[in-house]
């Protein structure tokens, strides 16, 4: 479905990511696990069309979409959930949710709505209040739900961990994990927090300093002690 | 007290241009987060412009129509001209740069029209109406001033918030980044704000020309009241800048009336002073720190 080769990024003289190449294929998670800049983010950013890579190719279903801009980016199907303030705190859990959507017909649009509803119920619930009234929890909700206005067929989610209680983070992110299976949607997870995100994702991909060290199975990588003592510090 | 009376009344009509001037800086606060010193400046000009099509077709609906297009495109001209290759380095400079725009277009009106000051007649009297035996300082022309600046901001207010169009230009000043993830065309949003804040700024100085006369400066007493007003309104609220620019206009007939009209400006400026020293992200914002 995605499917990066050699992309490089940097900014400046510092190289953010060396050479990447990845598949991430629909219907599962595929997870990027890695510390602190690893250039987990830097991935993210890059898919999404907010960072310009300096070598390497992106496809996503088979065509190319280096060098296009977020907003056009979105429109063909990926959609990038941001690491920590993603929602709109000055607008309403349900203007945030549309502007989601806002390039899409008027019912399709409705039509996510009420799929984004059942997902998240508490949005329904809460869809007049402001954004900065919900708990950390229900923001992250509110930010995946947004993304999935657009009804994407690649789901980037970076860091949804952050700052958020680990019960809390399971749970949306098993959510997530069903999504991905029932929807065919491509997840591609970005975490610090390896734990989580390779119980939910099926491959894991272990990134430092730019660089892949190591992909395969998600159970594999978790249980390579080795491997998590040196990359991941747990 | 009939003097009290009569000053705040009085002062009303001049809030409301005072209101849709501030009106103007905030929209292009929203889009751009800076402030446009050359608003006066555009307003003026299209206010010329508004005086030759009366002048020609006597019809002040024309002239004021025109006025508005003219100040849509003067908007978007300025915006692509002089603050877009500037901002994209230099956020100050592009401030900075919107002083010279203001400037080139004083000039500009300098030499197209003379530097003479010239009468632009209201469509409507401009006398006090007389009502009981008494004549109120209002006139017919200061009631459609109201009138035309409450129908703008009632629109204005609509389009904000029930248009998706509002959504996208509220959402790329509030978060652009996530507005282009969102798939909105930020460029275009702050653009079409630059020429929203424009035709808002038309429309409050050719309300404003008969009882200012317009030369190339006579706008330019108005910058200091709209910002003034703009600024302790939180500069990104709509609601802000028209209450204190009402406010500001009431304050200055008051000033005015019991002192000199010559006060006026040192009051709004330590009003201003005011404000930023005792609270300084502004009345209505619910933002935090901001630069100006």
């Amino acid at each position: 479905m995605l499917e990066i080769q050699n992309l490089s990024v940097s900014y400046g003289a510092v190289q953010a990511l060396k050479s990447m190449t990845l598949n991430v294929p629909r219907g599962e998670v595929t997870a990027v696990i890695g510390a602190n800049g690893a250039g987990k983010s830097t991935l993210m950013r890059t898919l999404a069309g907010l960072v310009k890579p300096q070598s390497g190719e992106v496809t996503f279903d088979g065509k190319p979409i280096n060098g296009l801009k977020p907003e056009d980016i979105v429109r063909m199907g990926i959609a990038l959930v941001p690491e920590g303030r993603s929602t709109i705190p000055e607008l309403s859990v349900e203007e945030n949710l549309r502007l989601g959507g806002l390039w899409r017909k008027k019912d399709e649009r409705t039509a996510a709505k009420q799929r984004v509803f059942r997902l998240f119920p508490i949005l329904e619930e809460r869809q007049n209040l402001r954004a900065d009234t919900l708990s950390g929890g229900e923001r992250q909700q509110l930010a995946i739900g947004r993304a999935l206005m657009s009804d994407p067929k690649c789901l980037l989610l970076d860091e949804p961990s952050l700052g958020l209680a680990p019960m809390i983070v399971t749970q949306i992110l098993e959510l997530v994990s069903q999504l991905a299976k029932e929807s065919d949607i491509a997840v591609l997870l970005v975490e610090q927090n390896a734990v989580t995100a390779l119980r939910v994702a099926t491959t894991g991909v272990v990134l430092n300093l730019g660089e892949v060290v190591k992909s395969g199975p998600a159970a594999e990588i978790s249980s390579d002690e080795e491997l998590r003592h040196a990359y991941l510090g747990y | 007290m009939t003097n009290f009376i009569d000053y705040i009344l009085g002062g009303f009509s001049n809030g409301a241009v005072i209101a849709l001037m501030a009106l103007a800086l905030v929209l292009v606060w929203r889009s751009t987060r800076m402030v446009n010193f050359a608003q006066v400046g555009q307003a003026m000009f299209t206010s010329y412009i508004a005086l030759t099509v009366q002048q020609s077709t006597g019809n002040w609906l024309l002239a004021l129509t025109v006025a508005i297009g003219a100040g849509v495109l003067l908007g978007i001209v300025v915006f692509f001209l002089v603050i877009r290759p500037v901002k994209n380095s230099d956020t100050t400079g592009a401030i900075i740069a919107t002083f010279g725009v203001l400037i080139a277009l004083q000039a500009g009106a300098g030499m197209i029209w003379g530097g003479d000051p010239q009468g632009f007649v209201p469509p409507v009297s401009s006398s006090g109406l007389e009502i009981g035996g008494r004549v109120w300082p209002i006139s017919l022309y200061d009631i459609l001033v109201l009138a035309v600046t409450f129908a703008l901001v009632i629109g204005l207010t609509l389009l904000f918030t029930k248009t998706s169009l509002g959504l996208s230009m509220r959402a790329s000043a509030f978060n652009p980044e996530v507005a282009r993830l969102s798939g909105v065309r930020v460029n275009r949003m702050l653009i079409t704000g630059w020429a929203i804040a424009g035709a808002t700024g038309a429309v409050g100085g050719v309300l404003i020309a008969p009882s200012a006369s317009i030369s190339p400066n006579s706008f330019d007493i108005l910058l200091v009241f709209a910002f003034t007003a703009a600024v302790i309104g939180g500069l990104d609220s709509l609601i802000g800048a028209v209450t204190f620019g009402i406010g500001t206009g009431l304050v200055i007939s008051l000033v005015s009336g019991y002192s000199d009209s010559g006060n006026a400006p040192i009051v709004a400026l330590i009003l201003l002073a005011l404000n930023l020293l005792l609270k300084p992200d502004g009345v209505f914002s619910h933002h935090g720190s901001r630069s100006v």
